[in-house]
């Protein structure tokens, strides 16, 4: 008797042990860490042109839109929100400087009435979703399919140039050797860590997306919260189809859109819980520069580009499983 | 006789991360037995009843059903031996009938072109055999569960049950969503299930039931038996004082009120549209009003009503200080100086993932706000304070709210609200699924913010509380005062105020 129950005992106690590892606040952070230096690593074993610092201020580069946008989405889902728009908004912002200074409109003007028009949606997404209650997912898909659709009739499709002098240097120069694009990026984490774990908005959005209920019932004011979370993740869309325009020399209407999947694999990779009310920004930067790794670690190794599809589902699939693992973990 | 006892576990230890949560337990059950398992929250039921159904794995102890030794490894395990668990929540398939609800776990089945179908027909006579050993071969095996009252709902699921061979039920608070007429009919459902020798471990944390229902009350205190009594031959204060331990006591406050003040808040004519209709009272400061009320008796809706906290359209005069107050958010009722805790904890009172300093500080972060930044220190303070001031019991002021027991985030609830400018306290059935030592702390705690000059407002459906508490009570049924008590109404007074309206 007494060896069948210490059998029985052994066997999940390793499983416990992990669950209980995964229930710690910083398990996610600290294994996406940790699988970031292997992946480093193992790169830099395979191939010879991976490790130096051009090459990784390459990846920075690539992938400081993505982030951006990443950024913003995580304290959105975290206060139980999702936006789905936010590439396409990138997409429309790159076609409207374009068409606009098209007809003589000073380029920086330009920029503002584009990021003015993505306040303006992250506005109706923000007030489809609370005031209306709609789900967040058919209703910034349905953004999204609006918004893109709106780009391809404003452009016939067809993508713009946009080389414009005064223009071009936030996508092209560096600062101290640094990508311009990069700056902003890392900028923008900073500011959304400090919003968020060191202010009165940010322990707002944590309560919202905890339990809007209980938030609701203390006098949060949980939907202003979440339509000023919609907001910023417009504008970031906004300024990042910026950088990516002046980065390309050229606006495309659908020039961000095959990332949307990155930016919210990235959110859900770094440990932000689907349900909301759980995760952190310096989570999604990890992601952003695992995925970027990814990517340009493949490259350098002559893997094709389609495989990169396959990879990022099979990571996006992974951090799925894991963030239910975790949910699991923290309701026994 | 324990050799053929239907259940019997000995020994029993279990901890976590090194804490031991139940040490050398023990529970037995006869055939046919109701035993009533008590203790506070954090006492090892709920543990308990997960090594019993295969949830956790004992470190040590023996499990034996009707003599067999066994090992449970997982839920299934324990359902195959009979045990099955009725947990708070109510499980039912709202769009599946009632016989498939029934008979879920092992539908019959049919041959039929060439492959095998669900046999309906079999089906629903079965399900209505199941039916009428509870006694309800009347309810109709066709409809929808949806379409079921909660209670209705509650016997599908003691049907299923029984469908699936089951000879020890476990029974997890099964009144929380019912009524006093419906409990009634829970209890004549068990003692059915007893003649047919089902056992039954009955949770609970309503003493009335406990002795209305239970052959025998086992009572665990610090994860050890601390008790075991036959119901017919003991009483409520020495299970309370088992359950409690050597500091057992009253539970309500003995000392005197404070001499009442001012009108805090007073109340003419309100009205919620289609819930509540001409109620008039007044709440002053130093005081404790009790508002009674069965669920859907309007007790759900006047207190938040009162709050800000809903949207249907009111009417009459209410004022707060003597000035017209018409809240329409919980923004405004916060802002006049009213604190509000709501009767489902969990769903719509706790912030699970915040830490107690964080969900403590929440309503008026404001104030612990310096410049663009929250000041940590100043959360912590308060924090420490309050954790000191209420005894909660908690490793600190950053563990998070979901780790703590069912009293101990009431208590973070109630602490949200004492800062200064809050002078009426708004509390939904305030120790609703607390155990009886936080209860009691809670409700010394009231008659002390009371002395103070708080005003407070109990809205409970759990008639001991608010005839136990109140220095004055009201009576709500069908949405109106029916009847005012003085302090030291009894409960049956309470109770009996209800009835004479429902036959009337």
């Amino acid at each position: 008797m007494a060896t069948t129950t210490e059998t029985a005992a052994a066997a999940p106690s390793l499983k416990r042990r992990f669950m209980e590892l995964l229930a710690k606040p910083w398990s996610g952070v600290a294994m996406l860490l940790v699988f970031y230096l292997i992946l480093i690593a193992v790169f830099s074993i395979l191939s010879p042109f991976f490790f130096n610092t051009r090459n990784m201020l390459q990846i920075g580069l690539n992938v400081a839109y993505i982030g951006l946008m990443a950024a913003a989405g995580t304290p959105l889902i975290i206060a139980g929100g999702l936006d789905l728009s936010v590439a396409a908004i990138a997409g429309l912002t790159g076609v409207m400087i374009s068409l606009l200074v098209g007809l003589g409109v000073p380029v920086w003007v330009a920029v503002g009435l584009a990021l003015a028009l993505a306040a303006a949606i992250g506005v109706a997404n923000g007030l489809f979703t609370t005031r209306l209650k709609l789900n967040p997912l058919i209703t910034t898909l349905g953004m999204m399919s609006i918004v893109s659709g709106i780009a391809l009739v404003l452009t016939g499709g067809l993508t713009r140039p946009l080389m414009i002098p005064g223009f071009n240097w936030i996508g092209n120069e560096r600062l101290f050797s640094i990508p311009i694009p990069l700056i902003i990026m890392v900028v923008t984490f900073f500011a959304l860590w400090l919003v968020m774990t060191k202010t009165k908005f940010g322990r707002f959005i944590y309560a919202a997306g905890g339990n809007a209920e209980a938030s609701r019932l203390i006098g949060i004011p949980v939907e202003r919260t979440v339509i000023v979370l919609y907001v910023i993740s417009a504008l970031a869309g906004a300024v990042a189809g910026t950088i990516l325009g002046a980065m390309l020399g050229a606006a495309g209407p659908n020039a961000a859109g095959s990332q949307l999947l990155t930016v919210i694999a990235a959110i859900i990779l770094g440990g932000t819980s689907l349900n909301g009310g759980r995760g952190s920004v310096w989570g999604t930067l990890l992601a952003v520069l695992i995925l970027g790794t990814l990517n340009n670690g493949l490259t350098l190794l002559n893997v094709s580009s389609f495989w990169q599809d396959v990879t990022r589902g099979v990571v996006l699939m992974l951090a799925v499983s894991l963030d239910q693992l975790r949910n699991r973990a923290l309701g026994e | 006789m324990s050799s053929t006892a239907r259940l019997s576990m000995r020994g029993i230890d279990k901890s976590f991360g090194g804490v031991p949560v139940l040490s050398n337990v023990e529970l037995t059950l006869e055939a046919g037995e109701v035993v009533a398992l008590l203790g506070s929250n954090g006492a090892g039921k709920s543990t308990l009843v997960k090594i019993l159904t295969g949830l956790y794995s004992r470190d040590a102890g023996t499990v034996e059903v009707d003599g067999q030794a066994v090992v449970f490894g997982k839920p299934a395990d324990a359902i195959a031996a009979g045990v099955k668990l009725l947990p708070q929540e109510i499980s039912v398939m709202p769009d599946l009938s009632v016989g498939e609800n029934i008979l879920l776990g092992d539908l019959p089945m049919k041959p039929g072109f060439g492959f095998k179908q669900v046999d309906y027909k079999t089906i629903h006579i079965r399900a209505t055999e199941l039916l009428a050993q509870l006694g309800f071969e009347a309810l109709d095996t066709h409809q929808d569960v949806k379409r079921l009252s909660v209670a209705e709902q509650r016997i599908v699921e003691i049907a299923r049950a029984i469908a699936g061979q089951a000879r020890i039920l476990i029974m997890d608070e099964p009144t929380a969503a019912l009524t006093e007429q419906e409990a009634e009919l829970l209890f004549a459902i068990i003692r059915r299930l007893k003649e047919q020798r089902v056992s039954v471990v009955y949770i609970s944390h309503y003493m009335s039931e406990v002795f209305e229902i239970s052959d025998r009350i086992v009572v665990l205190r610090d994860g050890r038996n601390a008790g075991d009594f036959v119901t017919a031959t003991t009483n409520k204060a020495e299970v309370l004082a088992a359950m409690l331990g050597a500091t057992a006591g009253d539970l309500y406050p003995t000392e005197p009120p404070p001499p009442p003040g001012t009108d805090v808040l007073k109340v003419e004519g309100f009205g919620v549209r289609g819930k509540i209709a001409d109620v008039s009272f007044a709440v002053r400061s130093g005081e404790i009003l009790g508002i009674f009320g069965l669920v859907g008796s309007g007790v759900e809706v006047l207190g938040r009503a009162l709050y800000g906290a809903v949207h249907s359209e009111r009417s009459g005069q209410v004022t707060l200080d003597g000035r017209p107050y018409r809240p329409s958010t919980p923004q405004h009722g916060k802002e006049a100086g009213i604190g509000f805790v709501a009767a489902e904890r969990k769903k719509e009172g706790i912030i699970a993932d915040l830490t107690v300093r964080e969900n403590i500080a929440l309503p008026f972060q404001s104030r612990f706000t310096r410049g663009l930044f929250v000041s940590t220190e100043a959360e912590t303070g308060h924090a420490q304070n309050w954790i000191r001031d209420l005894g909660i019991r908690t490793r600190g002021p950053e563990q998070k709210l979901r780790t703590l027991s069912g009293g101990n985030q009431q208590k973070v609830c109630l602490a949200r609200w004492l800062v200064e400018g809050v002078k009426l306290l708004i509390l939904e059935e305030p120790t609703r699924g607390v155990d009886i030592g936080a209860r009691r702390e809670i409700y010394g705690k009231l008659r002390e913010l009371t002395a103070k000059g708080y005003a407070v407002i109990i809205l409970s459906s759990d008639v001991e509380e608010v005839a136990g508490i109140s220095d004055r009570s009201l009576v709500l049924d069908r949405g109106r005062v029916v009847e005012q008590f003085p302090r030291g109404v009894t409960p049956a007074a309470l109770m009996a105020a209800t009835a004479e309206t429902q036959t009337a």
